[in-house]
């Protein structure tokens, strides 16, 4: 069969009840920041209500809540999804990154225990990796987990743990063999945060709020029928991970075409301050947005046909962070003086301070972009050393 | 929904690719390049051109009731990639993608382009001679030239009755010449009001195929860069272990990898026909299918410009020499990047549609 760039009956009529179903359920007023405490509990009341008509895991298998959809059917889901403005997903990580990984290798009663609550939002997940030592170096990490009888020991220091301070659970890369180097001896193990001997410390971000912490771990007991596949295997389990993270669950295109559309809208409506060098900036950026979304369909249909995604992963998520980066600039710089004005919250707020305070504030997250989910200067090296071949430094 | 290139696609472009590599290396266009004369040219030519000629890539786009392959610009779409990666001196791509289709299209009110369309099916070269460019490429070489003197007419001329005086382009393997559209009569003619739609759907398909050819083109400069970045050593160690050449490198693949499935998107929507008779029942608009494939050749443009300039640096000293094969695929590049309204025209025709002309935009309208 040929390249066909067409929705088939069957999709349209699965894009059809998506949008009247977002109609029917997505809040009038955009939710408070799931970096606040209400806002995070909001956020958790909404997964509940995607969960209610089957909407939150569409990707997922039946038997765990989800549609089986498949990765094209994805794409549709996420395109109405941003279509509709519908409020962040609060548990990202768990969807895209420790469910699929669970899933593949996951025991049955781990997928039992785990995949219907998260499903449902009962339980938000947040991923523990990097250490104050480890970042992109990750197999430099030092954080252990001995085995004591049937629980392992967890001590040490975990940084930059996205969604922490108010999540539930958190799957996180442990050394289980103290006496390992690199990436050998390290075990992916999951445990609630509430465990006695872990300690969660918020870190205030750069918009202010509390989207990452710190944890502490001073012999925190955790079963050991909460390690994730074999001990010692957590390296290749965390790079699959990392795998569904930069490659194409992460950040779908949608999310970037409804920001070059609201992009062009405000040019359209405020013009460009005289600014042609906007004007470029402005079209380059739907022009980008597109790319992302054709490139992102191609990758699907290759994956449905059986392929799959490696090294070329990295050429998504520098491509997208640095989009989104470029998109939030242009903005500020079309909205002027008024970039800088923050809206209360209140019943004062105009839409356009709105409107304003969410560029805001997508442009403070946008610079995060290009620094998690590995620095853009790691994936350059992945690109350059698996895609190019080119040598190791 | 699949945006996936099948067996056949595949094993025709691979095909392309064979004879290319065998008879279109560096040393072949080298050789071109520097041919004494037109015999010369022709001699070193000869080969390739044979084997080109065995694989009637020519008419590969007519019906199969009218003698050729059948094949939709989505299913010549790597070809034209192939022929760029090689820095393809005839132009196959053109007779295929924009001369032949047009010939057919008179054929449907002039009789006589029916003759002239064999001709060209058993063998003989035609060449393009754009309204308005006067500029055509190896004339010498052909024995027909289809052209206009505005978008308001087609005709087709022999080569020999056009009075044309040689002109010299920067690219050394493009022997062009500008020809004098009136001095010569026609062979066979088309006007009114529909020529011009002829002419401005040609111009589409031709924005398609040379942005993939350009997307070949940054493919083989980058693999030269990379070569020659493995190859090369300063300070003990290969130039390509240092992250400040990786990572020019990365971009430029990043540039390739995001410009190429537009391309391929801007050839599916094409219309079989240059006439677009079957646009009607595609679930998009002239102007969305307009916008497309000038984000095509722009996104096409700038993956090869970047391509070009970085492999060039990652030369060095090589990269200014004339020597060095890599000049070939960056100077066909930067040709290429201006013909037909060039990248800028098409930046400006996508911005026109976007702020202007009020293109409705959203996530859920990647095709349309």
């Amino acid at each position: 069969m040929t390249i066909k760039l067409r929705y088939s009956p069957k999709q349209q009529a699965l894009r059809a009840e998506i949008r009247q179903w977002l109609e029917q359920h997505v809040p009038q007023s955009a939710l408070p920041s799931y970096d606040t405490a209400e806002g995070f509990e909001a956020h958790r009341e909404w997964e509940r209500t995607l969960h209610s008509g089957r909407w939150s895991m569409v990707t997922w298998p039946e038997q765990y809540g989800g549609r089986g959809l498949d990765l094209i059917e994805w794409l549709i889901f996420e395109e109405e999804y941003y279509r509709a403005d519908a409020p962040g997903r609060v548990n990202q990580n768990g969807v895209f990154l420790f469910g699929p990984t669970l899933m593949e290798y996951g025991t049955a009663e781990q997928k039992a225990r785990f995949l219907p609550r998260l499903a449902s939002g009962e339980d938000i997940w947040a991923q523990v990796w990097s250490e104050p030592q480890a970042g992109s170096d990750l197999a430099a990490l030092r954080t252990t987990a001995v085995r004591d009888g049937d629980h392992y020991v967890i001590n040490g220091h975990k940084i930059w743990s996205t969604r922490a301070v108010f999540a539930d659970w958190g799957f996180g890369l442990f050394r289980t063999d103290p006496t390992s180097e690199r990436h050998r001896g390290l075990s992916y193990i999951v445990f609630p945060l509430n465990t006695p001997g872990v300690r969660v410390r918020g870190i205030p971000q750069l918009d202010g709020g509390a989207g990452f912490a710190e944890i502490f771990f001073e012999n925190a007991r955790v079963p050991i029928e909460n390690l994730v596949g074999a001990e010692g295997q957590g390296w290749s389990i965390a790079m699959a991970t990392a795998g569904f993270e930069r490659g194409l669950m992460l950040r779908s295109p949608a999310r970037f075409q409804r920001t070059a559309q609201r992009l062009v809208d405000l040019l359209r409506s405020a013009g460009s301050r005289g600014d042609p060098s906007l004007e470029s900036l402005v079209s380059q950026a739907w022009m980008d947005a597109e790319a992302y979304s054709l490139s992102t369909y191609m990758t699907a249909s290759r994956l449905i046909a059986g392929g799959s995604i490696g090294a070329e992963a990295s050429l998504n998520k520098v491509f997208w962070s640095e989009l989104d980066l470029t998109m939030h600039r242009t903005a500020i710089q079309l909205l002027g003086a008024e970039a800088e004005l923050r809206a209360r919250l209140g019943a004062s707020d105009t839409p356009a301070l709105r409107e304003a305070t969410r560029w805001m504030d997508g442009f403070l997250f946008s610079l995060a972009g290009p620094i998690y989910a590995g620095a853009n200067e790691i994936q350059r090296n992945i690109i350059a050393e698996r895609v190019l071949g080119m040598p190791k430094a | 929904m699949q945006f996936t290139f099948d067996e056949e696609q595949l094993l025709a472009a691979q095909a392309l690719r064979d004879v290319l590599t065998d008879h279109c290396t560096g040393a072949d266009l080298r050789r071109a390049a520097e041919a004494k004369d037109l015999a010369d040219f022709e001699t070193v030519c000869a080969t390739r051109r044979r084997s080109l000629r065995e694989l009637a890539l020519e008419t590969a786009l007519l019906s199969e009731s009218a003698g050729g392959l059948g094949l939709a610009p989505i299913d010549a779409v790597l070809l034209a990639e192939e022929a760029g990666r090689a820095a393809l001196p005839e132009p196959l791509i053109e007779t295929m993608a924009l001369a032949v289709p047009l010939l057919s299209e008179l054929t449907d009110q002039d009789a006589r382009a029916m003759g002239v369309l064999d001709a060209v099916s058993s063998g003989d070269e035609i060449r393009v001679c754009w309204p308005g460019a006067n500029l055509v490429h190896d004339i010498t070489g052909a024995i027909h030239v289809l052209g206009g003197a505005t978008d308001q007419d087609i005709a087709v001329k022999r080569a020999t009755d056009l009075r044309s005086e040689p002109v010299v382009s920067v690219d050394p393997l493009r022997r062009l010449a500008r020809a004098d559209w009136e001095s010569a009569d026609s062979v066979a003619a088309l006007r009114g009001a529909r020529v011009s739609e002829l002419w401005h759907q040609a111009r589409l398909r031709a924005r398609v195929f040379d942005a993939a050819q350009l997307i070949g083109l940054a493919d083989r400069m980058t693999a030269l860069a990379v070569a020659y970045s493995l190859e090369r050593k300063q300070f003990g160690k290969a130039i390509g272990a240092n992250q400040a050449v990786k990572h020019q490198l990365a971009n430029v693949q990043i540039k390739i990898e995001f410009a190429r499935p537009v391309v391929y998107a801007a050839a599916a929507a094409l219309p079989s026909r240059l006439n677009g008779l079957d646009m009607d029942e595609r679930p998009y608009s002239a102007k969305w299918l307009e916008t497309r494939v000038h984000h095509a050749l722009v996104a096409a443009c700038d993956a090869a410009d970047l391509a070009a300039r970085t492999a060039i640096q990652v030369h060095g000293a090589m990269g200014y020499s004339w020597e060095l094969d890599l000049q070939f695929y960056a100077k066909r590049s930067w040709v290429l990047a201006g013909l037909h309204g060039g990248r800028s025209q098409s930046f400006a025709a996508v911005h026109r549609s976007l702020v202007h002309d009020g293109l409705a935009l959203g996530p859920d309208r990647s095709f349309g």
